[in-house]
């Protein structure tokens, strides 16, 4: 499964992109395949702050609900609103266009903690 | 793989069901227990998934009570359905964020697991593009909702054996309206299997399907302390 070499990587299944000091969070390729068509998400509140590992928003298909954790610690400056209506763009373009949300970072040196394209695609099956 | 499975005699509430659930959630996440599954009758309630609709419920509040129904919100996927004694309930607590996950996906293994189980009997389940669980042709049998957190699931499937269905009546199952529900006995009638027999066409199915070999164990019988503790004590 492709996964972009210039993200950073959740246990979890999430992935990071950090621009000064903004982190757009989403979930990867692998879970959103898990998960099936996705039909609703229950994204954070704009202003909302965050612990590494809280928490953060709930995906769901017809009948699964996956929770979402937060990466890095942060305050949510913005939603992917687009998702409301249109929660399988995160099926079709799960590493673009399906982005979850962005965090105002506290500390960039938390990716840091995380996994790289290829530590990452050693977690995931090999097919 | 190696997994544990606990087998429930007698009908647990569906709090200490939730209960159970929650500990071994947390034991499995933090690595302390292999996968295990937890096959067990409900007394008897109607449960709404997080998206669940109340107007699927078809009886107030003091109707469900009056008929020794509970009700419950439970925060799992899918929408509304009901349990009682006489239908095997299946609560595999999973780790599927690894290497080992399958392509297939976990829906279509719970699914495959109770076609098979049906096979078994010498009745033919299938699937029906756009609506989950798996049906017969008298209707719908095995109902699925289940939820993931750090990718260890929780909640599952429950499958009808010789349950009252009349508890279905009360709601729209799974929100699908017109569709029957059947169980084992309106299929086979006298020719149902005993509940203990069915459990092991499920847990013998679990393991092929889900590819994990099933070290069984009995609620009330002996067990490792670590599995023990997160059983008992409630």
């Amino acid at each position: 499964m492709a996964v972009p070499q210039d993200l950073f990587y959740a246990k979890t299944h999430e992935w990071v992109s950090l621009e000064d000091g903004i982190a757009t969070v989403g979930i990867t390729d692998f879970a959103q395949s898990q998960l099936s068509d996705l039909t609703f998400v229950e994204l954070p509140e704009v202003g909302a702050t965050f612990e590494a590992d809280d928490e953060v928003a709930v995906v769901e298909s017809v009948k699964a609900a996956a929770d979402i954790y937060a990466p890095v610690a942060g305050e949510v400056i913005e939603i992917n609103a687009e998702l409301e209506d249109a929660p399988e763009l995160i099926n079709k373009d799960a590493f673009g266009a399906g982005w979850l949300f962005k965090l105002k970072v506290v500390d960039e040196s938390e990716v840091d903690n995380m996994l790289d394209a290829e530590s990452y695609e050693d977690l995931c099956p090999a097919d | 793989m190696n997994a544990w499975s606990v087998h429930f005699s007698d009908p647990v509430s569906y709090q200490t069901g939730l209960d159970i659930q929650h500990r071994l959630l947390k034991a499995r996440q933090e690595n302390k227990i292999p996968d295990t599954v937890l096959i067990l009758q409900h007394k008897p309630v109607v449960t709404l998934g997080n998206r669940g609709r109340a107007n699927y419920l078809l009886k107030t509040e003091e109707e469900y009570r009056e008929l020794g129904i509970e009700l419950f919100h439970a925060e799992r996927g899918g929408d509304v359905t009901f349990h009682g004694p006489g239908q095997w309930v299946l609560y595999p607590i999973l780790y599927l964020g690894g290497n080992e996950a399958d392509s297939h996906g976990y829906l279509y293994n719970l699914e495959e697991i109770a076609i098979r189980t049906l096979g078994d009997y010498g009745t033919e389940g299938f699937r029906r593009e756009g609506k989950s669980g798996a049906w017969t042709d008298a209707g719908k049998i095995a109902a699925i909702g289940f939820r993931l957190k750090k990718w260890v699931s929780f909640h599952g499937m429950s499958f009808n054996v010789s349950n009252d269905l009349m508890g279905f009546d009360t709601i729209v199952p799974c929100g699908l309206v017109g569709e029957p529900v059947a169980s084992l006995k309106t299929i086979l009638g006298d020719a149902c299997p005993e509940m203990g027999k069915v459990c092991d066409s499920l847990l013998n199915h679990f393991s092929t399907v889900c590819n994990r070999d099933l070290e069984r164990f009995d609620a009330d019988g002996e067990m490792p302390p670590a599995l023990q503790e997160l059983i008992r004590n409630l």
